[in-house]
């Protein structure tokens, strides 16, 4: 166990920016950037009174996205690393800037990771020292071509290989865990205010053995003053997610569509709603024609709308859903949680558990959980 | 003693717990005093088999009296696997006067006569239930007794509840049943849960059910009224009438663990906002899965809490009343209140 | 349908009337519990689900001199149901005499849309908004206090003020940015 790993993760980085040998760059980052004075956390703090509302940056997700166009992301990514990135459930994290971190240095950065791992589990195997020694071979690698925009960074994967306990000497080592840094279409304007030696890679995925996930994390924030704390898929974020999949329903089949609520009455009841997938594609497109009609009337439609995605037809999209379930039960979903919603081309839990079953519809997907992992920055 | 018996051993050790395991075997009987205390509980569960292995061989016990133990088990713990319950319908005359001796007899015939590898149990509960174990075969293999299907059935009432029997099987046993019962035909009740007693108690109505009436139940009063004089509830009166409509649903009180209920829904998209779909012909198609610890606390829950509009819609209460846990529900006719359930076969 | 008014009833002698409305009715009964216990003041508890309120208890209702509506913000329906029964309310209320108290508003399920919804609803409607946590009998303590200094002064016991007055000091304010997406 590393020192201090149970501290949460917020103390942790108020630590770390002591310890940050450049204070004065916090600081002057703190000034910079205009629009994110207050993250939506402390604004929560600074409201929990009598709310005497302070005039803060509400900072929000997207109400309008661009419709996902199907990407032949293989063209320009290596197909064996996104075969690694897809099919996978990843646990999300948001990770705040990497200090000093380079795209250059990741062979070095493989090695200090395997010893750092190394001195780790030995600490913690102090009573049997003669057992047959672990070993991991940590890999650090570039995704190359999934950045999106300029000011992205390259995505960074991180796989760790060990032999089985028991294993015979010749037997090959097997990949036990995996992670990824990435930063898809982030906010140029966020992007930008940082000073230079900060590296911006906000979205963090891992699998595999918990305890990996944890000395990774510590390593992390040891070498770059970052902090780690848990990302969660917001019900609207869920919401955005339906919708985006199923848009894509006529290129690629979703298949089916379905939503898990939970109902808060004792004992707790689950709902499972599982959509024909042409059925629920109608009634996507019906929500999207009204919108257009409505754009048409008020002489709004431009070329470049007609291509966006509004929360409007995302919410009337669930909107349509839940009456339908509730003409035949009375039962209204509205009461509960929404927690979890899949369809061929991918899952995804509250939890922040996300999977992307097909690769093409990957960037649309990453860019959402990009932003929702930009809202989480402190600042 | 063969593999086989090892492997039914093994695989019986496995499922039986510890703290169950000498109440169980002292049930069986067929160890004697020596050797039952010579089983050593706090050894492993490995090492326990392999003692029970060798006294099986010292004892010279067969496959018959394996299965012997296994129903014991199996009938004092009832609540594993999936259970699926059949109707039997359209009784002959004599079918009121089939008694037990009559009915084993029966149905161990017909079922030899359907299928030459078949090793059949009985079994008496105190329930007056009938255990009923089969180890099927094929014409090449004989019954394998690692994959036994069980049955309940209790005479004289229309009910059966099967585990474990596969696609192939289901018109071998039910011809056998329904023979031996003197009936002429058996349905699927589409009713099925993990916990075999919950099943049986929803079928046969053995739970406290609460019925409309115009004077104030007892129920209304164990509403929690007003401690302090000074805290009013302005709604107690709807939230007492909602309490018992939610319970003349589902039933009051405990109510039998079912845990899940399916509709698979086929019917037309109705919503006036969305005039696209409302002109759609063809049904919106999807499927529903309600699932808790226990559904019907659930939904009673639900109703009276308000998160399901009161009176429950004959949809959710069909579920106590039919005795069924999945529905396809089809538009039939034109008003929308006019939807019914069809069973699926 | 029956619209609550303020001031159609005369006030009791030391005593100060609440209404608690809150379509879950959970944390209402705590609050109540912990509201009543105040021996400064006789305090009234009247409880709801929503409003309009039955005709039938009209006689023995007293005035009541504080609305409080009580969200949930886990649910969308705990809203839906406070925003329904805002009709209900004479407009003489809207004077100092109601207040929004929100709860689970930390929980990490709840999209920030909703809590925006409730501050520009309160905010339009020139009320405050409280927030509360209702899973620790601390919270709840702290929320009855917050509840009580409101309803105190809405009652008339406080003297040298007035609940407009009041409200002009705690009521809910919007932010001008908070429509404000993260990207362009």
């Amino acid at each position: 166990m590393p020192p201090g790993a149970d501290t949460p993760e917020m103390e942790r980085h108020q630590n770390s920016v002591t310890r940050t040998p450049l204070n004065s760059v916090v600081v002057q980052r703190r000034s910079k950037s205009k629009s994110y004075r207050l993250s939506y956390r402390s604004c929560l703090g600074a409201t929990s009174r009598l709310c005497f509302t302070p005039a803060l940056t509400a900072r929000r997700l997207n109400t309008s996205r661009r419709a996902p166009k199907s990407h032949n992301i293989t063209e320009k990514v290596n197909p064996e690393k996104l075969a690694l990135l897809v099919k996978t459930e990843w646990q999300l994290s948001y990770v705040s800037p990497l200090y000093q971190f380079r795209h250059t240095q990741l062979k070095s950065y493989s090695r200090q990771l395997s010893a750092f791992i190394a001195a780790e589990k030995q600490q913690g195997l102090a009573v049997e020292v003669e057992g047959p020694q672990k070993t991991f071979r940590v890999s650090f690698s570039l995704v190359q071509g999934m950045a999106e925009s300029d000011d992205d960074a390259e995505t960074v994967l991180i796989q760790i290989h060990s032999k089985p306990l028991f294993a015979r000497q010749d037997e090959p080592q097997r990949p036990v865990w995996s992670g990824w840094l990435t930063c898809i279409n982030g906010n140029p304007d966020y992007l930008r205010s940082l000073p230079k030696d900060f590296i911006c890679l906000p979205l963090f995925g891992s699998s595999g053995a918990e305890a990996l996930t944890t000395l990774v994390k510590s390593w992390f924030q040891q070498f770059f003053d970052c902090c780690f704390g848990p990302l969660e898929i917001s019900h609207t974020c869920l919401q955005w997610l339906m919708a985006l999949w199923t848009n894509c329903h006529t290129e690629s089949s979703i298949q089916h569509l379905k939503m898990i609520w939970t109902l808060p009455v004792v004992p707790p009841l689950q709902v499972t709603y599982t959509v024909n997938s042409e059925d629920a594609w109608e009634l996507w497109s019906s929500v999207r024609k009204e919108k257009e009609k409505e754009n048409k009337a008020g002489e709004m439609a431009k070329d470049e709308e007609e291509n966006s995605i509004d929360i409007e037809e995302v919410t009337g999209f669930m909107q349509g859903l839940k009456s339908h379930f509730y003409r035949h039960f009375r039962l209204d979903l509205s009461a509960g949680s929404l927690d979890q919603v899949s369809t061929a081309l991918g899952s995804a839990k509250y939890k922040g558990r996300i999977k992307i079953s097909n690769s093409r519809y990957m960037i649309t997907t990453l860019t959402l959980l990009t932003e929702c992992a930009l809202l989480k920055m402190p600042i | 003693m063969d593999t086989s018996n090892k492997r039914l051993i093994q695989r019986l050790m496995s499922r039986i717990p510890i703290k169950m395991l000498r109440t169980t075997l002292g049930k069986w009987g067929r160890l004697t005093e020596v050797q039952l205390k010579s089983m050593n509980l706090t050894q492993s569960k490995w090492a326990l088999t392999e003692k029970l292995i060798a006294i099986c061989e010292e004892n010279e016990l067969e496959v018959k009296h394996l299965t012997e133990l296994e129903m014991i088990y199996i009938i004092d713990n009832p609540n594993q696997g999936m259970w699926h319950t059949f109707q039997l319908m359209d009784p002959e005359d004599d079918a009121q006067s089939v008694e037990l001796t009559q009915f084993k007899e029966q149905f161990k015939s017909h079922i030899r006569e359907l299928v030459r590898q078949v090793s059949v149990k009985m079994k008496k509960h105190t329930d007056e239930a009938v255990w009923i174990r089969i180890a099927w075969g094929d014409a090449f293999s004989r019954p394998n007794h690692l994959k036994p299907t069980y049955v309940v059935h209790h005479l004289q009432t229309p009910y059966v509840f099967v585990t474990s029997l596969t696609a192939k099987q289901k018109p071998l046993l039910s011809q056998a049943l329904v023979l031996s019962t003197r009936h002429q035909a058996i349905k699927d009740a589409n009713l099925s849960g993990r916990k075999l007693t919950a099943i049986r108690d929803l079928m046969m109505r053995q739970y406290q059910q609460v019925f409309p009436t115009k004077y104030p139940s007892p129920l209304t009063e164990h509403n929690p009224t007003v401690s302090n004089p000074h805290i009013g509830r302005e709604q107690a009166e709807p939230a007492a009438n909602r309490l018992q409509m939610a319970c003349e649903a589902f039933g009051g009180g405990m109510l039998p663990q079912l845990q899940s209920a399916v509709y698979k829904l086929e019917t037309k998209f109705r919503d006036q906002t969305n005039k696209t779909m409302t002109e759609r012909e063809e049904p919106f198609k999807c499927v529903v899965k309600f699932a808790s610890t226990n559904l019907l606390e659930s939904l009673r829950n639900c109703a009276s809490s308000g998160i399901a509009s009161t009176p429950v819609t004959p949809l959710l209460s069909s579920i106590p009343l039919k005795g069924r846990n999945y529905f396809v529900i089809t538009d039939n006719g034109p008003g929308p209140s006019s939807k019914t359930d069809q069973p699926q076969n | 349908m029956s619209v609550l008014n303020p001031f159609s009833k005369l006030p009791g002698l030391n005593t100060a009337n609440i209404l608690l409305v809150e379509s879950e009715e959970q944390f209402q009964q705590s609050l109540a519990d912990a509201l009543v216990e105040e021996t400064a003041a006789t305090v009234n508890v009247r409880l709801a689900k929503s409003l309009p309120l039955p005709l039938e208890n009209e006689e023995d209702r007293p005035r009541i001199d504080l609305v409080a509506f009580i969200i949930n913000l886990t649910s969308e329906l705990s809203f839906q149901s406070a925003e329904a029964s805002l009709k209900f309310l004479d407009p003489g209320y809207f004077l100092g005499k109601v207040c929004f108290m929100v709860t689970n508003a930390r929980n990490t399920a709840v999209p920030t849309e909703r809590l925006d919804a409730v501050r520009k609803l309160a905010a339009s409607l020139h009320c405050p908004l409280l927030f509360a946590e209702d899973q620790t009998p601390d919270g709840v303590t702290n929320a009855t206090e917050r509840l009580l200094s409101i309803l105190k002064v809405a009652a008339g016991l406080v003297p040298m003020t007035t609940a407009l007055y009041l409200s002009s000091l705690t009521r809910c304010t919007v932010p001008p940015d908070i429509d404000q997406p993260s990207f362009d």
